[in-house]
């Protein structure tokens, strides 16, 4: 058994931006899955919106994040989120960001979708790599102890308080028990549910899924952001910068599509728009190939690429063998950002005492419907920072007793993973579940959704909980046994895979980015509420509805 | 088309010694070394290896892939055998082998902590930086900890190949307080960096091409 004072599960922004914020001498200890450094928040490339500049001003930037969310972000959380930011940028600047600059020396801002102002600041566009590493230094720093590749299994309550965790060091492949004070999760999105994703293997939702177990209230989660502009095959990330930088949109013909359903905004729109925009191309015969978009930056010349893209044209290069100054690049929508989460006050705490939630794992909404470009780092340093803090204040409370009860079932529950020698049923695998469930996901909970397909998924995704009912790995202490993280990720996976299909089937309206062909348009009196979700004693999701707090701005038609 | 992967493999569990097994998967042109690895490991579900990203930013999975040191999602299989064939897998070189390629970096991180790696900001700094300074820091800033370069380029003196160029990236910052004092510890000559310099951005999979610092 171990014990720290504060525990952070998770390395990514939120997680090392929690941990710095303690002052030196407090027992703050980090355990994350994978090192820090290779946390997936170090793929983001365009850059942390804040309203840094004299002629723009927070007030702009909420209302941008309130519209971009379709009216469903809490605007209190909002507010938190955009007035927060230009001082956690100045503080990041001290800590060290290479921050690309303004010929004057300021930190550098551009434009991402849906912002009325170029408000993103950024790092060339290596903008998360660049905070990543900062912060990794200044936990080095600061002496936070770090535990890496330890994988969260399970949350130790006793007495309904958070007492402690349970926790598998894949190194020595062991099991420990973590006690402590307080701990937040900080465990990124669960993108990987489907089968195109911008999101890295790890991004598999553990901690959501754990929370959910463990009983805290999930919310949202039928809110799935599919980003438009991906690489055609492999679904890497082409920045939305490209298209902040200039980039266009073009379809078989040649043509700026995006006048049809954007006049204004253009190829800017929120990613929404942009990405049904796309598939109505390509459905409407317009796409090339067997169904693709080009992106095309050939106008804005070697030298403007090369500057400000510079892992656009590589990644372009590599992935699509496309030179991006000669060729337009393939490219098409996919899963990017899981707006759903675990739901959190703007004190990052969760419905379980003890236990606190930030950045992508979290919904505290500031994303409502719909995330804009820019808002998600923002939020996981501007939330990570408030964890943070908050724990501080918690840490003086008593130590919670040592966990028991909990920690027997939690310890037979880990025992039923394993059998004696290979999977039970020799022909059916983790690998073929993970499949079948990646392309439910994308093929029936996608972009457009209708009814009927969405109570398809939740049959078939039911078929393949009791598939996956029935796998089981081979039992021992082995070191670096992929196989058992492989079993325990789909698991998790599955959870939030029913819940998104579940909550999707349930709103029968269109909002952001959940849009229902059968119910195509947004119905605010019968739908303006948050969906909150919790563990039945069944163990079934039971869904309610939560109330949206709203300060300044009535909802509007959202033209673009 | 199909390829015939050879894995270095190795169990501390099972095994005394590393083993060459041999893997044969199907394989289409657009495909990196990673989607390959990921197809061997369906074979067999005890592979491993350490992987995220898959884009080249994360830094996970570095290996020696044919003789070279890099990261095997940012190596197409086509670079590296032509038209298939076969292809040798092994763990990074120099780092202790802890099961199949993953290799233990408990060493590599703790001698990155040595160099002190972060910004301590002096008192004096504005906020301001120009454009060029910071295009300057931009570079090596890139660097993903990947451990190719120590892996590459081994070196003698107390600083390895990786906090050297985190040594670089801190030496040039405006708002380091140690600045150039930080290429002492090195124990570089001026002709020894330049020479690490050219190394570098040979093997570095992000191409780092290191900025002229002042060496005292
Ligand atoms: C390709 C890409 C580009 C993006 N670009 C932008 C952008 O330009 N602007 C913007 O605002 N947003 C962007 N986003 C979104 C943004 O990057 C993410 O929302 C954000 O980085 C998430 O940070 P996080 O700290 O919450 O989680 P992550 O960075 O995903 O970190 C999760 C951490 O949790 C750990 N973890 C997970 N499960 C466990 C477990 N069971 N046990 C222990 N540890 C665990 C992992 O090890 C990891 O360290 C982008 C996202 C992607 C995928
Ligand atoms: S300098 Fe290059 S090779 Fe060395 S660790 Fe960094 S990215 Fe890898
Ligand atoms: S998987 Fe991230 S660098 Fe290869």
């Amino acid at each position: 058994m171990i014990f720290h004072d504060i525990v952070i599960v998770g390395g990514g922004l939120t997680g090392l931006m929690a941990a710095v914020e303690a002052p030196p001498g407090t027992d703050v200890a980090l355990i994350s899955k994978i090192y820090p450094t290779r946390s997936h928040s170090g793929a983001a490339q365009g850059g942390f919106n804040a309203a840094m500049a004299e002629d723009d001003s927070v007030e702009n930037h909420v209302f941008d994040t309130v519209k971009g969310s379709d009216y469903l972000g809490d605007q209190d959380a909002i507010e938190t989120l955009c007035s927060e930011g230009p001082e956690v940028i100045r503080k990041l600047e001290q800590m060290g960001v290479p921050w690309s600059r303004t010929p004057e020396g300021r930190p550098a801002q551009r434009s991402l979708g849906g912002a009325s102002f170029p408000r993103a600041c950024y790092s060339a566009d290596i903008s998360g790599h660049a905070v990543l590493h900062t912060l990794y230094e200044r936990a080095l720093a600061a002496g936070v102890r770090i535990y890496p590749e330890w994988h969260l299994v399970e949350l130790l309550l006793e007495e309904g308080r958070l007492a402690g965790l349970l926790v598998y060091d894949l190194a020595t492949g062991r099991l420990e028990v973590v006690r402590c004070r307080v701990a937040l999760l900080a465990t990124g999105g669960y993108g990987r549910i489907f089968r195109k994703t911008t999101n890295g293997h790890a991004n598999t939702g553990d901690g959501t899924a754990i929370a959910y177990r463990a009983g805290a209230v999930l919310s949202d989660m039928e809110f799935v952001q599919f980003h438009p502009t991906t690489l055609y095959g492999t679904n890497i990330l082409i920045s939305e910068a490209a298209r902040g930088d200039g980039g266009y949109l073009r379809n078989a013909a040649g043509e700026r599509f995006m006048a049809r359903y954007a006049p204004q905004k253009m190829e800017l729109a929120p990613r929404d728009v942009v990405s049904r925009s796309i598939f109505q191309e390509i459905k409407d015969g317009r796409g090339l190939g067997e169904g693709y978009i080009n992106l095309d930056l050939t106008h804005l010349g070697a030298d403007k690429i090369h500057r400000l893209l510079p892992q656009v044209n590589e990644l372009a290069h590599l992935y699509a063998a496309v030179d991006s100054s000669q060729t337009p690049i393939p490219i098409e929508p996919a899963q990017h950002y899981s707006m759903g989460g675990i739901r959190v006050n703007r004190d990052c705490e969760t419905s379980i005492p003890g236990l606190l939630a930030a950045g992508e794992t979290a919904n505290v909404s500031v994303h409502g419907a719909n995330r804009l470009g820019g808002n998600s780092l923002l939020e996981t340093v501007v939330f990570g920072r408030r964890a943070g803090r908050r724990m501080l204040e918690m840490v003086k409370r008593p130590m919670p007793p040592r966990p028991r009860v909990s920690l027997e079932r939690a310890l037979s529950n880990w025992q039923a993973n394993f059998g004696v020698g290979a999977p039970r049923q020799s022909d059916d695998s983790v690998f073929a579940i993970r499949e079948d469930m990646g392309r439910i996901m994308t093929d029936k909970v996608g972009v457009f959704r209708t009814g009927v397909e969405l109570k398809q998924a939740m049959e078939e995704l039911a078929v393949l909980r009791s598939r996956y009912a029935a796998l089981r790995v081979p039992a021992g202490e082995h070191s670096f046994n992929q196989q058992l993280i492989d079993h325990m990720e789909l698991g998790f996976m599955l959870e939030l895979s029913e819940m998104t299909a579940g909550a999707a089937w349930r709103r029968t309206e269109s909002r952001g980015a959940h849009f229902r062909i059968d119910y195509p348009r947004r119905n605010d009196p019968d739908w303006l509420h948050h969906t909150l979700i919790r563990r039945g004693d069944d163990g079934r999701p039971i869904y309610e509805a939560g109330t949206v707090a709203f300060t300044r701005f009535q909802p509007q038609e959202r033209g673009y | 088309m199909q390829l015939r992967l050879i894995i270095e493999r190795f169990d501390p569990q099972t095994n005394d010694a590393a083993y060459r097994q041999t893997f044969t998967v199907d394989w289409e042109r657009h495909e990196t070394v990673l989607d390959v690895l990921l197809k061997a490991r369906r074979q067999d579900p005890a592979l491993a290896f350490r992987r995220s990203c898959r884009s080249g930013i994360c830094g996970s999975c570095a290996m020696q892939i044919g003789n070279i040191s890099r990261l095997a999602c940012q190596t197409l299989v086509r670079d590296v055998t032509g038209d298939g064939g076969e292809l040798e897998i092994k763990p990074l070189p120099g780092f202790r082998q802890l099961k199949d390629l993953v290799v233990d970096l408990e060493p590599f991180f703790a001698a990155l902590k040595r160099v002190l790696p972060w910004v301590i900001t002096g008192p004096h700094h504005d906020g301001l930086i120009s454009p060029e300074v910071s295009a300057r820091i931009e570079t090596p800033a890139t660097c993903i900890l990947c451990g190719v370069c120590d892996a590459a380029i081994p070196q003698n003196g107390p600083v390895t190949s990786a906090a050297l160029v985190k040594n670089v990236r801190l030496a040039v910052d405006p708002r380091d307080a140690l600045g150039s004092e930080r290429m002492k510890s090195a124990g570089l000559t001026g002709e020894g960096l330049q020479t690490f310099r050219e190394l570098l951005a040979n093997i570095c999979p992000k191409g780092i091409k290191l900025p002229p610092v002042v060496q005292e």
